[in-house]
């Protein structure tokens, strides 16, 4: 009991690591998620409220300020079409590809935004630029209702920058110009940064609050809960892996019983052929052919569906003999070593039969190795049959997970890969408290 | 499998000739070298074939439609029946001539070529195998040479680091990978890449902790040879082999793996890769186009098994632990 424990306390980093993880691979490296579930021609709007919904518009670790979706950074390097009708904008060029756009005398940059801010947030925008000698230049900021405020820019600094804060205000900004009121004003990007009220609440926090509410999110393309759908998919999906698990580890069994028994006999060397050769065969084979031509073909079977378990025969059917090769070989060699032991000579030597040694001394002692392999095949059950299930439309976990990312459903596909990583875990453990209950000889610490 | 009475003199003089005598010590595993050869070979052609019609700039010969040469069976010997829409290329010939071998593996449901398709999709196969194998063995071996020699602080962070990626079950991390990276090749080999380091990183450590007590390292360290120059100039070469089975191991199933996400179709886009192949092929079988789904498994089958016995020869031959 102690042992469990002490277990548990040492997979508590690599459980950490699993969400560091998954983490990194769906808030870091995947880009915007949102463009991955709305496309890329979604209105800003939806994305932002899709952004603020998933606490994707937190920033990423800690920070004071983020993006908006409202106004996508400016840059004005490259030449904006859109800004040549403007009078008193110029871009001027210098060199290859690079630019700034200036700004007459007179002249006013609009700044259009894709939607209203919001009201009571603090703005910050942030432009790169020199605004010439004694010239003068303001932000005038609008806001619902027509309110206008204006804000003299600061003289640049050494380094061009140029900030023009806009404090929470109770109601929303509609729009945005610059003016030049006197002299010329370069510019080459703008940029518009939303204050967040806490600095630490970032999107890591975000995920890990998340999680410790055991909230795996929301689904974007069916609008459930995650949890839910994957509660609802661990039925049918067992139905169908249990079967599989059970009767592979039987026939696997059985089969490199009989091995063990003939060893070096045809029938040894027969089912090792077949074994390798089954190994081989991929498993989309066996279910294309397989539904073809049992279920298609020869009508033995129904093609589709989970209603009885008529439907699930031929899919367990496909699951068994696509595991079998390597299952088979595996215990064969297990069973090989053991009957290379003393014990089993020892045995001979007293005039046992081989069919009872075989049972009494050399099973048994397999049990060993095979439980603690059984045990870690567990975490199988949940994702082994992402195939079979969408093939045969077994409404479980696999179809669930393989619809996810046909459909980039971020949210789905990091509550199937989180649950498999902790199964995972804790199969581990069990595999080792097995071993050590099977076998008094060993004492873990 | 198991090593009873190893048939043969034991191999000596270190690991090429217990690779030579692995590949040709038996009849069998000169057929299943001869066998990867020869799919080497198709590789090879295949990319000849798509590098000439990229520079060409031209559409590839196995993507090219002949509507009237759809669903053709398997045959050596047939009457070509060209017509004015296929006569586009070099393909003059009058009607009704026989050819020998022309569409020998017969054609799919658009009248392109399963042969030469097949062809592009070894070409696939091995680019990703060989892709996958450039990415996972330097950073298993690196990874496990390190934490093996130097223990402590470095062994925590990398087995942390090893234990928490071999906890996401495999596939759904190459799925989530290939997912965020995008549909495509580059994802299928990062995904793979990048998850199948751990098993290599294990055995490596293993081997390194073994060899660290090992008297030439106590020799290099008594020279005054730093840590790095006796780990890879000194260890790396005695544990090296390792990285040889697991290529030959990890090969095949990097092959299973393109295919299957090829077929959900995340792997290759619009080339012929044998999980493409596959997909297409499952939608024909349908209307009784058997030849194209028994050709793409034939191949896989072929191929995956002499890699098999072929890594399954080369870990008796080499190290008998690994697993």
């Amino acid at each position: 009991m102690r042992y469990v424990l002490r277990r548990l306390m040492q997979s508590v980093p690599t459980v950490f690591g699993v969400l560091l993880v998954t983490f990194v691979l769906f808030h870091v490296v995947s880009g915007s998620p949102a463009v991955l579930v709305l496309g890329q021609n979604a209105a800003p709007l939806s994305l932002e409220e899709f952004d603020e919904q998933k606490g994707f518009n937190k920033p990423l670790l800690a920070g004071r300020w983020v993006r908006t979706r409202a106004f996508a950074d400016a840059d004005f390097h490259k030449r904006v079409d859109s800004l040549d009708e403007i009078e008193g904008v110029e871009h001027v060029r210098s060199g290859a590809g690079a630019g700034w756009l200036k700004i007459r005398q007179g002249g006013v940059l609009p700044v259009p935004l894709a939607f209203p801010l919001r009201s009571h947030t603090a703005y910050r925008w942030e432009m790169a630029g020199r605004l010439a000698e004694g010239g003068e230049a303001v932000w005038i900021t609008r806001f619902a209702g027509g309110r206008e405020k204006t804000n003299t820019l600061a003289a640049a600094s050494s380094r061009g920058r140029i900030r023009v804060d806009v404090p929470a205000c109770d109601a929303a900004i509609t729009e945005a110009r610059l003016v030049v009121l006197r002299g010329e004003m370069d510019l080459r990007h703008l940029r518009l940064r939303r204050a967040v009220p806490r600095w630490w609440d970032s999107q890591l926090v975000f995920y890990f609050r998340q999680l410790a509410r055991l909230d795996l999110g929301v689904s974007a393309a069916t609008n459930q809960p995650v949890a839910r759908m994957l509660a609802e998919g661990l039925g049918p999906s067992l139905a169908l892996t249990v079967p599989i698990f059970l009767v592979g580890l039987a026939a696997a069994v059985s089969l490199a019983l009989l091995c063990a028994y003939t060893h070096g006999g045809w029938p040894d060397r027969l089912i090792l052929g077949v074994a390798v050769t089954l190994m081989s065969v991929n498993y989309l084979v066996w279910i294309v052919v397989g539904q073809f031509v049992f279920a298609y073909k020869l009508g033995w079977f129904p093609v589709w569906g989970f209603e009885s378990w008529r439907h699930l025969a031929l899919p367990v059917l496909i699951g068994v003999i696509s595991g079998l090769g390597a299952d088979t070989r595996f215990y064969r060699a297990i069973m090989l070593e053991e009957i290379g032991r003393d014990y089993v000579r020892t045995a001979k030597a007293k005039g046992v039969k081989p069919f009872g040694m075989l049972f009494r001394h050399v099973l048994r002692n397999a049990m060993i190795p095979i439980s603690t392999h059984v045990a870690m095949t567990i975490p199988f059950l949940y994702t082994g049959s992402l195939l079979l299930e969408s093939f045969f439309g077994i409404p479980g976990l696999g179809g669930v997970g393989i619809n996810a990312i046909n459909s980039a459903d971020v949210d789905v596909v990091r509550g199937v890969v989180l649950v498999g990583s902790v199964l995972y875990i804790l199969a581990g453990i069990i595999s080792d408290v097995v071993y050590m209950w099977l076998d008094p000889r060993v004492r873990l610490r | 499998m198991s090593v009873e009475g190893t048939i043969g003199p034991v191999p000596r003089g270190g690991t090429w000739a217990a690779v030579r005598h692995a590949v040709c010590g038996s009849r069998a595993a000169r057929v299943c070298a001869g066998v990867i050869a020869l799919f080497v070979a198709a590789a090879l052609y295949g990319e000849a074939v798509y590098c000439w019609h990229r520079w060409r700039d031209q559409t590839p010969s196995y993507q090219r439609v002949h509507l009237d040469e759809r669903y053709l069976p398997p045959s050596v010997l047939r009457r070509s029946r060209p017509t004015a829409e296929s006569n586009t290329g070099t393909d003059q010939r009058p009607m009704g001539v026989r050819r020998l071998l022309y569409r020998p593996l017969g054609t799919d449901n658009l009248g392109r070529d399963v042969l030469q398709r097949l062809i592009q999709g070894a070409r696939i196969a091995f680019l990703v195998g060989i892709i996958t194998a450039t990415i996972a063995i330097p950073i298993g071996t690196a990874l496990g040479c390190l934490a093996g020699y130097f223990g402590g602080r470095v062994d925590d962070g990398i087995m942390w680091l090893n234990s928490t990626i071999a906890a996401i079950p495999g596939l759904l991390l190459v799925l989530a990978v290939a997912m965020v990276v995008g549909k495509g090749l580059t994802g299928v080999y990062l995904g793979i890449g990048l998850t199948t380091w751990v098993g290599l990183c294990r055995i490596v450590r293993a081997e390194v902790l073994k060899q660290r007590e090992q008297g030439y390292v106590l020799a290099a360290k008594v020279l005054g040879y730093g840590s790095f120059r006796i780990l890879f100039r000194h260890i790396l070469p005695n544990v090296a082999h390792l990285a040889l089975v697991t290529f030959s191991l990890r090969f095949p199933a990097a092959i299973g793996t393109e295919v299957f996400l090829s077929f959900l179709g995340i792997g290759a886009q619009g080339e012929p890769s044998w999980g493409v192949m596959l997909s297409n092929a499952r939608l024909r079988l349908w209307q009784g186009a058997w030849w194209e789904l028994t050709a793409v498994t034939l191949a896989i089958v072929l191929v995956v098994l002499a890699f098999n016995l072929l890594g399954d020869r080369l870990r008796d031959a080499l190290d008998p632990r690994v697993s």
